[in-house]
């Protein structure tokens, strides 16, 4: 089945493009449900939670219910129903359904990490950043929490805690294009020649390990002309940087131009970078 | 002084917090530049068009600047320049501009004084669109101070309301592109020409 596949597809991938699975996922339990065998349940969870996002209660009921009978004591499902209260809105609610699930069983990590969701919806940023700090002391190798706190902090302006968590994310995953190339932004945000220089390392790391990686390569350039501009430096710095810098414009000119072959629409994005990169290059020298 | 929307500017507005209703999005609004000399300053900008820029993080430096960059001489190209910018938050229930808006909207007002932050409540987004969801803030001694917004904000408010609705009945939004669909494919077009012409069958 075609559909079957596309669901699993953006479950393995944790995409949230919640109304095409609640157009594919209806479909496919209303027309084909008898055939999906035990998949079926995994189906319902996720078309669930896209229903939830799409304020289809009337289907998220449904595929609650399937699964209420299904599996009656499950606390997977009790997550389920508590997230149906958030989409309500009913947060005291959910917060008290939670906290039953932790009280039957304390490591159960969705659960915390439900409450910690709630505190963000709420406009309680720093509670959320307290408990998911708490969290991640027990839990130190979760990944996506500690990205979710990194995220937290940038949005507080909190660069610096931001970076560590990106820190902790690259040593774990060194591989990870992603965590570099966002640590490097971070870093850049930060300011300050050290951050600078820090930063353009690591977007040309991110380059290494994923030579496409336009973030990267515009991190690069942006950064080696500030470090090549700024009055600080010392010669050979500055004449590095350029190089550095040159470079980059090279790449991003060349990525252009592949990119716009044989299409009209983006003559006019080639040329406005071919300025950018003039324009800035100006100001380096 | 006071801004005014075309219907294609609100449009792409409304279609980009559509597309990512999880995440805060914001982006850039830009006007003509006018033949005549002489500011009249109680003469209205009116914005023609608005360039979708990110969805998700929206407080990281590197990426903006180069957005504000390349955009710029794109402006410079078309005879346009950057007058506002707008943002919807992620949560619905807020919609202040928040530091980053302060910061980008202070970027702007270096070149254009009278620079205007539009907020999109995403509360109030609805598939009919009966009423103007945006909230115009503009910098009075120092503070960002709301605007009453209402049918005057808008070139043609009838038209926007219309061809808004339709757009995002038709879900229009996903085939919208913000400047992080284009830094992922370079082949996205942050112009939008897809959805421009839309707006015009529609008009």
């Amino acid at each position: 089945f075609k559909m079957r596949d596309k669901l699993r597809k953006w479950r393995e991938d944790n995409c949230r493009n919640s109304e095409q699975i609640v157009d594919v996922g209806e479909e496919l339990i209303s027309d084909h449900g008898s055939k999906l065998g035990d998949d079926v349940w995994i189906i319902y969870e996720q078309v669930m939670i896209a229903a939830l996002d799409c304020s289809r209660d009337d289907l998220a009921m449904t595929c609650l219910q399937e699964l209420r009978k299904q599996f009656p004591d499950s606390h997977r499902v009790k997550r389920l129903s508590g997230m149906r209260l958030e989409a309500l809105e009913r947060y005291d609610e959910a917060t008290k359904y939670y906290e039953a699930i932790l009280q039957d069983d304390p490591t159960n990590t969705a659960a915390r990490k439900r409450k910690i969701s709630i505190l963000k919806a709420q406009g309680k940023p720093a509670e959320a950043i307290r408990e998911l700090n708490e969290y991640l002391e027990q839990f130190v190798g979760d990944q996506e929490a500690w990205h979710e706190l990194s995220e937290l902090y940038i949005n507080e302006h909190d660069y610096g805690k931001a970076a560590f968590c990106l820190e902790e994310l690259m040593m774990t995953n060194p591989h990870n294009h992603l965590y570099c190339e966002q640590y490097a932004e971070v870093k850049y945000t930060q300011g300050g020649l050290d951050n600078l220089e820090l930063s353009r390392k690591y977007f040309a790391q991110a380059l290494r390990l994923n030579n496409r990686n336009m973030r990267a390569l515009f991190g690069l350039y942006m950064s080696a002309s500030h470090i090549a501009a700024s009055p600080k430096v010392g010669a050979k710095v500055k004449k590095d940087n350029i190089k550095y810098a040159a470079w980059a414009a090279n790449q991003i000119n060349r990525a252009y131009k592949l990119a716009g072959r044989g299409t009209k629409e983006n003559k006019c994005s080639v040329k406005a970078v071919e300025e950018m990169l003039e324009s800035m290059q100006i100001t380096m020298s | 002084m006071p801004i005014i929307l075309t219907t294609q500017a609100y449009c792409k507005m409304l279609l980009h917090a559509a597309k990512y209703p999880h995440c805060a999005v914001n982006g850039l609004l830009v006007a003509e530049k006018t033949k005549d000399n002489k500011k009249d300053p109680s003469a209205p900008v009116l914005c023609v068009d608005c360039v979708p820029l990110f969805h998700g993080t929206l407080a990281l430096a590197p990426m903006l600047e180069v957005a504000l960059t390349l955009i710029d001489t794109w402006c410079k190209e078309n005879r346009y320049f950057i007058a506002g910018y707008y943002q919807a938050n992620e949560r619905t229930k807020d919609f202040r501009p928040n530091q980053v808006a302060e910061k980008v909207a202070a970027r702007i007002a270096e070149n254009f004084g009278e620079t205007a932050i539009v907020m999109v409540d995403s509360n109030r987004l609805t598939m009919s669109c009966f009423e103007p969801i945006v909230v115009i803030f503009d910098h009075h001694e120092n503070k960002w101070k709301s605007r009453d917004v209402n049918q005057d904000c808008f070139e043609d408010w009838c038209e926007a309301q219309k061809i808004t609705s339709s757009l995002l009945e038709g879900r229009s939004y996903e085939q919208l592109i913000d400047f992080d669909n284009h830094l992922d494919d370079l082949r996205n077009d942050w112009t939008n020409p897809v959805i421009n012409k839309s707006v015009l069958d529609l008009c």
